[in-house]
């Protein structure tokens, strides 16, 4: 499903001169299509992860909400949303000013070479509108069969379980199959014929209809990919575990995006600053131009501001004489930051001059510090790293690999209950809390949690 | 480009139906406890909702433990303002903050009505309504001399003349034209069936303590969210009295703590003054409500209570109500006293509370008759 919104004629002109600049600039991408659309449903667009098709749920309801709550009282509005596809869709809001405009499509620009060419996006479907809108398809399709309520309830309960795949997948495998990769959906027979029911021809994909291939050795326990171990072994029903092949496709599609974010931005605030300030600015923007440009890389309290980072790191590889396209061809924020953050540049992003150096060491800044922080946070995409390590009894045994960050427990439990049901059987995980190793487990009996004596089961990653 | 506002619109009202269907669910809940208040603004009450979010693993509260941070002013990734979520990341970062959903008073009020089981409002037989009846209260450019606003006109009139460079300030003169002119204007009164106001009369002696206040202020919420649903136009008016009565404002009517003695007779009777005064029922429906320990000065203020009441305020109003919530100290004898002397009158209930458990049975009481 195509959005028809042309652009206006200024505007159209611009995105060509600046679609010019950028391939001159050595930046290569699919094609953009730009849509210019009011702030609502820039919103609507933006709840749905940047799929007007995606399937039905409340939850992008809820998302739009608050996207819209935060425009109606200002506290927060969507510049830009780009979605990596091919052709990579560009959605502006309309209420954006021409130079506004100018700013986001060379910023566009930047993130449509970055989905084609970083290494982390290779294995992304670059077909995602049109396998969504089929996962659409197939989700209304078990509405209209199994009702509303049903579906809902076991969409909400894989939802829940979305983060537990292996976002690494891609490096693990590297030279051999590519397993990771939006896989070939195998389909069962219900969903086939429900598809062929609704969708037509297009749908059926040659790979679809192969027979799906021995998988059991793929998925030797231990593996991140939870959701994945899931989708093949547990005891659901045909159209559950389509929904659970529906949401781990579209977590491998989105996982790239958490892992770049820094990179991403980065590049793109690199390229939109060093296109339009590089000829493509009137006289009278350079002032408009440099408000909204120090606005997106401000540094905000209490916040890390992937723009500023992936901004300052670029700009200091640069100066140590990187090649700069090959940066954002190799790396995620993880290694980026491990290869270019030094005490040079942790003092210029904290805005302390060399010469007061001695004075910031005395006042307790350690630039080693910083950067161990950094990766911290970055590692796993900013989310807890979940190993599904044994299968004991029939259950899942599930282990956190703390990083110093406890788990949020009641979430967790939660979160085991809804892995419980889907997996009909009991479900644990270790984790530590307050420096203690817990085990929380969950069973038909209920939930609770008790400490582990040996301690070898929480191991800490990066201490 | 409609195709994906629809679609975002049946996502967005199905969520608006689970978070109904919870605050449904939660409803008796929510009438025990004083929760939603506070949080009630003029058309809108915001219920955090924390249980409506999937629950995700994710981090809790002790970031950065063990570790020597390098810099405070820089927390976790997380949302950006302004420039946010670039590649249709958006609302990926679970919410750090508690989900409040805004609910329409009258959406909340529809809910209570169908968990007890109230019925509408009947209006009040049909009265001569002189609705032009109001006051002078507005200003118009037109109008008869006599009635001629001096100050409004004399206003218009500096203001012109300053603004038209005509001033002299050694020879302050002002003369007005014709389009200086203001006259005092008649506002419409609004039809008495969509006005009402509510007295919440108190008991702050010594006796009434936190958790009676509590109650109170609990039934206080429900009843004005029902009775606001009923009528456009709603008038609250706070009464509180130990030996004297007085009008306050609604922070101090929850929060005041005096001490000493119990003279309802006072509380009536500034309440019928307001009536006389202020709300005449030819214009309003009348709700006063009355919340007490029972413990009253003396047996002849009782009776003065008694005379009161039907010799002059239930003849004047829709629905008296006495809640007597139970205190430590309180006698409870004022609704034995009320009871006996009103037993089979329509316009007067009673009811009494043991604790919060009680207020769904005692809103019930008060506005399960409908009038």
């Amino acid at each position: 499903m195509r959005i028809k919104t042309s652009l206006p004629s200024a505007l159209k002109y611009q995105a060509v001169v600046i679609e010019n600049a950028a391939r001159e600039a050595g930046l290569d991408f699919f094609d953009v299509v730009f849509e210019l659309l009011d702030a609502r449903a820039v919103n609507g667009i933006a709840a749905y992860g940047g799929f007007p098709v995606r399937y039905p749920s409340w939850r992008f309801g809820m998302d739009y909400e608050r996207l819209q709550k935060g425009y109606d009282w200002g506290l927060s509005k969507i510049y830009e949303l780009v979605i990596n596809n091919d052709p990579t869709y560009a959605y502006l809001v309309s209420s954006n000013s021409l130079l506004e405009q100018k700013l986001v499509m060379a910023h566009v620009f930047g993130h449509a070479d970055f989905f084609k060419h970083n290494a982390w996006f290779q294995p992304t479907d670059r077909n995602m509108l049109e396998t969504m809108s089929q996962h659409a398809a197939r989700v209304r399709a078990y509405i209209d069969e199994f009702g509303q309520e049903r579906v809902e309830r076991v969409l909400d309960q894989v939802l829940c379980l979305e983060g537990l795949i292996d976002p690494y997948a891609a490096v693990r495998n590297h030279g051999r199959d590519t397993r990771n990769a939006p896989r070939p959906e195998a389909l069962s027979d219900r969903s086939l014929r429900a598809l062929e029911a609704l969708s037509g021809p297009p749908a059926l994909r040659l790979e679809h209809t192969a027979a799906p291939k021995r998988r059991e050795a793929e998925h030797r326990v231990p593996t991140f990919d939870v959701l994945g171990y899931l989708e093949e072994h547990a005891p659901l029903e045909p159209f559950e575990r389509d929904l659970v092949r529906i949401v781990r496709a579209e977590a491998y599609y989105f996982a790239p995006q958490r892992m770049t974010k820094v990179i991403n931005e980065g590049w793109a605030s690199f390229w939109h600053s060093r296109l339009l300030t590089g000829g493509l600015l009137e006289a009278s923007e350079i002032i408009d131009f440099a408000d909204v440009h120090s606005g997106a890389t401000a540094a905000a309290p209490g916040q890390l501001n992937p723009y500023r980072l992936g901004l300052g790191l670029l700009r200091h590889a640069e100066s140590l004489g990187h090649d700069l396209f090959t940066l954002r061809r190799v790396h995620n924020d993880v290694s980026l930051i491990d290869a270019l953050v030094d005490e040079e540049f942790s003092l210029r992003f904290h805005s302390i001059p060399w010469s007061k150096r001695q004075d910031a060491i005395a006042q307790g800044f350690d630039w080693q510090a910083f950067k161990a922080e950094l990766l911290r946070q970055l590692s796993g995409g900013g989310q807890p790293r979940i190993e599904l390590t044994g299968l004991a009894g029939g259950g899942l045994e599930l282990l956190h690999h703390h990083d110093g960050r406890d788990l949020e427990l009641a979430a967790a439990q939660a979160v085991l209950g809804n892995l419980r049901a889907l997996w009909k059987g009991p479900v644990s995980l270790v984790t530590r809390l307050d420096g203690k190793v817990l085990r929380l487990e969950v069973d038909e009996r209920g939930s609770r949690s008790r400490p582990v004596d040996d301690g070898a089961g929480a191991s800490t990653d990066g201490e | 480009m409609s195709a994906p506002l629809y679609r975002i619109d049946s996502d967005h009202s199905r969520f608006r139906e689970i978070v109904k269907g919870r605050i449904r669910r939660d409803l008796a809940k929510y009438l025990t406890s004083s929760e939603l208040i506070g949080r009630a603004g003029a058309h809108s009450v915001s219920i955090p909702l924390p249980q409506i979010e999937l629950p995700r693993l994710r981090f809790g509260d002790n970031q950065g433990k063990g570790n020597g941070k390098g810099d405070g002013g820089e927390g976790g990734p997380g949302e950006k303002g302004e420039k946010a979520d670039g590649q249709g990341s958006a609302g990926e970062q679970p919410g750090q903050h508690i989900l409040e959903v805004e609910v329409d008073l009258d959406d909340l009020a529809d809910m209570l009505g169908e968990e007890l089981g109230l019925p509408r409002i009947q209006p009040r037989g049909v009265r001569d309504l002189e609705t032009e009846g109001g006051r002078y209260t507005g200003v118009r450019a037109a109008g008869p001399d006599s009635l001629r606003h001096f100050r409004r006109s004399f206003k218009r009139a500096l203001l012109r003349t300053v603004a038209s460079g005509q001033w002299d300030p050694k020879s302050a003169r002002i003369v007005p034209v014709r389009e200086d002119f203001r006259y005092r204007a008649r506002k419409s009164a609004p039809k008495p069936d969509s006005s009402a106001v509510v007295f919440h009369m108190m008991d702050v002696s010594g006796s009434m303590g936190r958790d009676q206040k509590d109650v109170v202020r609990i039934q206080a919420f429900w009843i004005d969210t029902w009775l606001r649903r009923q009528y456009k136009n709603l008038d609250v008016v706070y009464i509180v009295h130990d030996a004297a009565a007085r009008v306050v404002d609604q922070h101090t009517f929850f929060h005041l703590r005096e001490s000493g003695g119990t003279k309802i007779s006072s509380a009536y009777e500034l309440c019928l003054a307001q009536i006389q005064e202020r709300y005449r029922p030819e214009d309003w429906n009348v709700y006063p409500f009355h919340y007490s320990d029972g413990d009253n000065w003396s047996a002849r203020d009782t009776e003065t209570c008694v005379n009161l009441l039907s010799g002059e305020i239930l003849p004047r109003v829709n629905q008296f109500c006495y809640s007597q919530v139970k205190s430590a100290h309180g006698s409870g004898q004022f609704k034995k006293d009320l009871d006996a002397a009103f037993d089979g009158v329509d316009e007067l209930v009673t009811v009494s509370l043991a604790d919060r458990g009680d207020i769904p049975r005692s809103i019930r009481a008060y506005l399960g008759r409908g009038r």
